[in-house]
C-alpha cells in the first residue's frame, strides 16, 4: 500500500476531531437546556481524501508530502456547522476561539463582508496544539442552502448564455435569504423579549 | 409622457392639445365623458386632464369609474369657478388636483409638471442617507454588502429616509406605510422597526434608528 499523504498523523488528527465535536456537543447540550433549543442544525465533520488532498497539493505546485498537507494547506481537517439562527453562528465563533489549545490563524467575516456573488459564511482557521490547523466554516441553514445551489451551478458546465442572468438572480437570492435570516433573528429575539418580560 | 385630455369645448380642447403637445407631451384628445373612459380601459397615460363638465359622463363619474378598477393615474379636473361642491367631491372621488376656469396656460403646466413629476421623484428613486443606499426598483438596502426588503420593510425605511433626522411617530407611520390597514398595529411598527434595525446592523451600515416601541422613529447617521 502506497503511503498516507498525512504519514503516520491521521490517527492523532481522527482523535482531534472527535475532540472538537465532543466539544461542540457539549455546547449543543448546554445551549439545548439554556435556550430551549439547539443552535446547530446540523454539523459535518471530515479529513480531507487521501485523493483530494493529492490533487491540490499538485494544483498548488506542492510535493506530495505530510509537511504539505499539514503546514502549507490548511483544511486537512474541516468542520461546518450549520446553525438555525444568525446569533448562533457568533456563539459558536466564540466558544471556538475559547480553546485554550488553539490559536486563530485566518479569520474571514464573508457574513459581513459578502463576497460580491453573495456568498456569506463565517470562515476560520486554527491552529491546535501548535500542530493541526482546522479550518471551519459556521453559517445558517439559509446560507447553506443557497452555496449548495450556487456549488451546483458553478460546477455545471453546461450553462450558457444565461449566466450572467443567472449570477445575478443568484446574488439576488442570497440578499432576500439574508434579509429572511435576520427577520428570523429579529422575530426571535422579540419571543425572547416577551418571555423574560412575564417571568 | 402621454397624457389624456377630456374636454368638451372644441376650441379649448385644440388649444389645450397643441400646448401640450407643444411641450412634448403625447396627448390623446377626447370630447366626452363616456369617450375617457373608453381610452383610458385600453390604453396607458401618465396623467389624465378632465374637464368636470361634459356630456354622456362628468369628469367626476369617470375619476370615481377607474379608481374603482384601480387606475391610480394622478388625475387633474377642470372645473368651473362656482363649482365649489365639484371639486370637493372631485377631490374625495380620487383627483390629484384641480384648476379652475379660466385658467393661465402657464399654470396648467406646471400643475402637469408637478403632478407627473410626484410619481417618478418620490417613489421611483433613489435614495441616500449616510453610508445608505435604498434602490427602489430592486428593493435593495446596501452599504458594506445588500439584502432585499419586503414592500412594507421598503416603505417604513423609504419613509424614514425622506424625514431623516426628524421625529416620525407611530401613528404617522400607520397612516403611510400601512395605509390604515385595519389589522396593522403599533407593535407591527414596532417589528418592522426590529427589522430594519436588524438589516441595518447586517448591511454593516453606521445609520442608526432611535425611539422605542409605541413612540416616534428617527433615523440618524452614525
Amino acid at each position: 500500500m502506497e503511503h498516507s499523504i498525512y504519514g503516520d498523523h491521521l490517527p492523532e488528527m481522527q482523535a482531534l476531531l472527535d475532540q472538537i465535536m465532543e466539544g461542540l456537543g457539549g455546547l449543543r447540550k448546554q445551549m439545548t437546556e439554556q435556550y430551549g433549543s439547539d443552535p446547530v442544525e446540523h454539523c459535518l465533520a471530515r479529513i480531507k481524501s487521501e485523493e483530494s488532498m493529492r490533487e491540490k497539493c499538485r494544483r498548488k505546485g506542492l510535493p506530495e508530502t505530510p509537511e504539505s498537507a499539514l503546514t502549507k494547506i490548511h483544511d486537512a481537517i474541516g468542520i461546518r456547522v450549520v446553525c438555525a439562527f444568525l446569533s448562533d453562528v457568533y456563539r459558536i465563533r466564540d466558544f471556538l476561539i475559547s480553546y485554550e489549545n488553539a490559536e486563530i490563524y485566518e479569520e474571514k467575516d464573508y457574513i459581513r463582508h459578502v463576497k460580491p456573488n453573495g456568498y456569506r459564511s463565517y470562515h476560520m482557521i486554527l491552529l491546535f496544539n501548535k500542530k493541526y490547523y482546522v479550518e471551519f466554516q459556521l453559517r445558517t441553514i439559509s446560507m447553506d442552502t443557497w452555496a449548495a445551489l450556487e456549488h451546483q451551478i458553478k460546477y455545471k458546465h453546461d450553462v450558457h448564455g444565461n449566466e450572467d442572468l443567472i449570477v445575478s438572480e443568484l446574488k439576488r437570492c442570497a440578499d432576500e435569504l439574508a434579509s429572511t435570516d435576520v427577520s428570523m433573528q429579529t422575530i426571535r429575539d422579540m419571543i425572547f423579549e416577551e418571555n423574560a418580560r412575564n417571568q | 409622457m402621454k397624457l389624456l385630455l377630456a374636454e368638451d369645448t372644441k376650441d379649448l380642447n385644440r388649444a389645450l392639445t397643441a400646448v401640450l403637445m407643444h411641450e412634448g407631451y403625447d396627448v390623446d384628445p377626447v370630447y366626452d365623458g363616456a369617450e375617457a373612459l373608453d381610452h383610458i380601459r385600453r390604453d396607458s397615460f401618465d396623467a389624465m386632464i378632465l374637464d368636470i363638465m361634459m356630456p354622456k359622463m362628468s369628469g367626476i363619474e369617470v375619476l370615481t369609474e377607474i379608481r374603482k378598477i384601480n387606475i391610480v393615474t394622478p388625475v387633474l379636473l377642470l372645473t368651473a369657478k362656482s363649482e365649489i361642491d365639484d371639486r370637493v367631491a372631485g377631490l374625495d372621488a380620487g383627483a390629484d388636483d384641480y384648476l379652475t376656469k379660466p385658467f393661465a396656460m402657464k399654470e396648467l403646466l406646471a400643475r402637469v409638471r408637478a403632478m407627473t413629476r410626484r410619481r417618478t421623484d418620490y417613489s421611483g428613486k433613489d435614495l441616500r442617507f449616510n453610508d445608505l443606499h435604498l434602490d427602489a426598483e430592486k428593493f435593495e438596502l446596501s452599504s458594506e454588502n445588500s439584502v432585499r426588503l419586503s414592500v412594507k420593510e421598503f416603505e417604513l425605511m423609504q419613509t424614514l429616509i425622506l424625514n431623516a433626522d426628524k421625529e416620525v411617530d407611530t401613528k404617522y407611520i400607520l397612516d403611510h406605510v400601512w395605509d390604515k390597514e385595519p389589522d396593522a398595529r403599533d407593535d407591527t411598527v414596532w417589528l418592522y422597526i426590529s427589522y430594519l434595525r436588524g438589516k441595518l446592523s447586517s448591511v454593516d451600515s453606521k445609520a442608526k434608528i432611535l425611539g422605542s416601541r409605541g413612540g416616534s422613529y428617527r433615523l440618524v447617521a452614525g
